[in-house]
């Protein structure tokens, strides 16, 4: 009754591969440069060594000023499910997520940039703008995942609360802590890891040398100062810091789910506090909401015509989008063959299987993509010009990237409609394309539709190994928008940055809700 | 003990009214379709809903009005009923005092407590490491330090199976007597009713359709609405 779990393989190889290629790459490097034996010392660098420790200083800094602020705001929103503004300001905490890294780094010099609102000067570019940009992103992202930690908690237990007499600490302490302590660190690991792995960010705010991570290093090392074998030992650092995380994470097997659509239900035993606490929501709204008011209004005061007229945009927003909508198709498919293959398994009994298999297609949070590309980099430049790649190893990349959201989105719902549905289908002898155009769509299509959103998404906002593999030729949105801000035409770069957040908020919305349908149907 | 006088409550477009007294040393069982009000009825007495009119009284003092803390009433649930992350004495404990400073006489209360339950031993073991029959026996020892004069049964013992619930409910009927408390009991097995109430209530559309000896509501054949909510019983 139940087939046989093979379909993966083929796939579960083919990732192997595109992984483990660029990894034997780096790896031999170590024995031989050039028909040189290569010299290891270099990873005593200060350069290096810097690298390490601001890498790890500026995300365990991000992380801290980014939860920790959101478990009073998280905590808000969970006792006043009647606010009525509560809806409207989980969507606006929902769009960092779909805001590419570069036009947030364009909002946030908008606002305290040395023309902005907050002006902060020069003390802008540094450790400064960066935290500023990833609490951006993140304090949002961990509000979103906290809130449910709230609804987690039975109803039964906010009544023996009351009726019990619990203060407010004693309702912390013994109805609060508990949920938040189960949750809170693998949501404190994922910042982390966020952080730890932010390029565009650092890129575009780090200051020299100083403010360098190991991620941007790689960088430098790769495209401007040719030194591949520090580019590989700062890869090995990154993927062994990286790996050391995802353990932690792995360990705590309570990974939190990331979903710009969430929805936040209300429990209704949940005593109402203060309106006060309301007050710490609206300044995080406003600190989400400013950067891209900020964004738009020199969107609208800059040289529109003279953008939307370029050849050279257009080209650019075109390539961003086949890069973005083939990244999302190969992804959902690729993540669909897994999780079908999973979902086999568990049903035989073979949890650990299955469980191995969903670890696999979330490989890149252990190898991040600078570290792919520095391998293939490594690997295939001996043999073939890399830069006509481009586009192939591109698509390749953010398709590895993307498989961890189609994991977490496609996964539960395909696990919770195979146990519905898997034994009445038999009954009633659909299988294949018949079952499939009947059944398996219409129930899955709104979780196939966020998937290659969420992808689609990712991709077309992607300022990484674009940066790393980009010619004049091969410039997508981003990356155009990372040269004219590099080149200070600061009016052009906030209309550039403009189009692609509508372009990333359209092309959202259509595959969401096109794809995806209505989500009752 | 427990008086209920036209305590009326709205939920959206439905609205009902509840009029029931329990004596002390009683337990009273409550039955009747989902959605026809014993739940709700039992959220009223404890304080989580507000009625729109009406009174409760305990022992002729009105308790409308109180917080769920400060009325004469303890309630065990059908699951929830501990802190998975404290142990069962912990848990009982917090039934005395939620800042857990007890002195030796309340840690007394406590230990006679566990032994009433029949759990002794078991104290430092935590939700999780104890049967479900265990988890609602410590619900009741916690009931037994609260010292309330009327406590409120939802489901309790529901997820049991017939062997311990029908232990559990003979130490319920048992704790009662002793206390002298009132007690209301929803329950959708009409076994239970016969086992430890002599009345019985039937509550039908959110109101109390009839009171009456236990056994006599059960082998009614006149009420077609109780009929078709007991079926072939």
């Amino acid at each position: 009754m139940i087939p046989r779990a093979r379909s993966a393989y083929p796939v579960l190889a083919l990732l192997a591969l595109a992984v483990g290629a660029p990894l034997v790459g780096l790896f031999g490097l170590g024995t031989d440069i050039g028909g040189r034996s290569a010299d290891w010392a270099v990873w005593q660098s200060a350069y290096i060594r810097n690298a390490f420790w601001f890498s790890l200083y500026q995300a365990g800094l991000s992380t801290l000023l980014a939860v920790l602020p959101a478990i009073p705001i998280a905590r808000a929103f969970a006792y006043h499910p009647d606010f009525p503004l509560r809806d409207p300001l989980l969507r606006l905490f929902g769009v960092p997520l779909v805001v590419p890294s570069i036009v947030a780094v364009l909002g946030v010099v908008s606002v305290y940039g040395s023309d902005g609102w907050l002006p902060l000067g020069r003390s802008l570019y540094g450790l400064n703008g960066i935290l500023i940009a990833h609490v951006f992103f993140n304090l949002p992202l961990a509000v979103r995942l906290l809130l449910p930690l709230w609804e987690a908690i039975p109803s039964p237990h906010w009544q023996l609360g009351e009726q019990l007499g619990f203060d407010g600490w004693q309702r912390f302490r013994h109805l609060e802590w508990p949920a938040l302590r189960e949750g809170l660190p693998g949501v404190m690991l994922l910042v982390f890891m966020l952080c730890l792995t932010s390029f565009a960010v650092v890129l575009t705010l780090g200051g020299g040398p100083r403010s360098t991570t190991l991620e941007v290093a790689i960088y430098q090392s790769l495209r401007f100062d040719f030194a591949p074998l520090r580019a590989v030992v700062l890869a090995l650092l990154q993927l062994g810091l990286c790996l050391l995380v995802a353990v932690i994470t792995l360990r705590l097997q309570r990974l939190p789910e990331v979903e710009p659509g969430l929805a936040v239900h209300a429990t209704s035993a949940m005593p109402r506090s203060s309106r006060l606490w309301l007050l710490a929501v609206a300044l995080a709204a406003i600190y989400v909401a400013l950067p891209l008011v900020s964004l738009a209004l020199d969107a609208v005061r800059g040289p529109v015509a003279a953008v939307l007229a370029s050849a050279a945009v257009w080209r650019s927003a075109l390539y961003s989008l086949a890069i973005g909508l083939s990244a999302a198709a190969l992804a959902t498919l690729v993540g669909y063959a897994l999780l079908r293959t999973s979902s086999d398994l568990a049903r035989r009994g073979s949890e650990g299987r299955a469980r191995t298999i969903e670890t696999a297609a979330s490989i890149i949070y252990v190898v991040p993509p600078l570290v792919l590309g520095t391998g293939l980099f490594v690997l295939l430049s001996p043999h073939v010009d890399v830069f006509n790649w481009v586009f192939p190893i591109v698509i390749g990349i953010n398709t590895l990237m993307g498989l961890p959201f189609v994991i977490r989105t496609l996964g539960p719902a395909l696990r919770q409609h195979r146990a519905r549905h898997d034994l009445l289908c038999a009954s009633l002898d659909l299988a294949g394309w018949r079952r499939w155009r009947r059944v398996d769509w219409p129930l899955l299509r709104h979780a196939f539709g966020l998937s290659a959103a969420l992808v689609a998404t990712l991709a077309l906002g992607d300022l990484g190994v674009i940066a790393l593999f980009g010619t004049p030729q091969t410039t997508t949105l981003p990356l155009l928008l990372y040269q004219q801000l590099g080149a200070y035409r600061v009016g052009e770069a906030a209309v550039t940055a403009a189009l692609l957040l509508i372009l990333c908020l359209a092309l959202f919305w259509l595959l969401e809700r096109g794809l995806g349908g209505r989500r009752d149907a | 003990m427990l008086e209920i006088d036209a305590l009326e409550f709205a939920y959206g477009e439905e609205s009902m009214c509840f009029e029931l007294d329990v004596a002390a040393g009683e337990v009273l069982s409550l039955i009747g379709p989902s959605g026809a009000g014993k739940s709700t009825l039992l959220h009223l007495i404890a304080g989580f809903l507000e009625p729109r009119a009406g009174t409760i009284r305990v022992a002729g003092d009105s308790i409308d009005g109180l917080p769920p803390a400060r009325r004469p009433v303890t309630i065990v649930f059908q699951q929830h009923n501990l802190f998975p992350h404290l142990d069962l004495h912990t848990n009982v404990a917090l039934g005395i005092d939620p800042s857990l400073a007890l002195d030796a006489t309340q840690s007394a209360a406590v230990a006679a407590a566990f032994a009433r339950v029949g759990l002794d031993g078991l104290e430092r073991r935590k939700p999780g490491e104890v049967s479900g029959g265990q988890r609602q026996r410590a619900a009741l020892a916690r009931v037994l330090v609260r010292e309330r004069k009327v406590l409120l049964l939802d489901e309790a013992f529901a997820a049991l199976g017939p062997a311990q619930r029908e232990e559990l409910l003979e130490l319920v009927a048992g704790l009662v007597r002793e206390r002298a408390m009132a007690a209301l009991l929803v329950s959708h097995q009409p076994r239970d009713a016969l086992l430890v109430s002599a009345r019985c209530a039937y509550l039908d559309r959110g109101r109390i359709a009839r009171v009456a000896p236990t056994r006599e509501l059960l082998d009614d054949r006149d009420d077609p609405a109780l009929r078709a909510y007991l079926g072939s019983q």
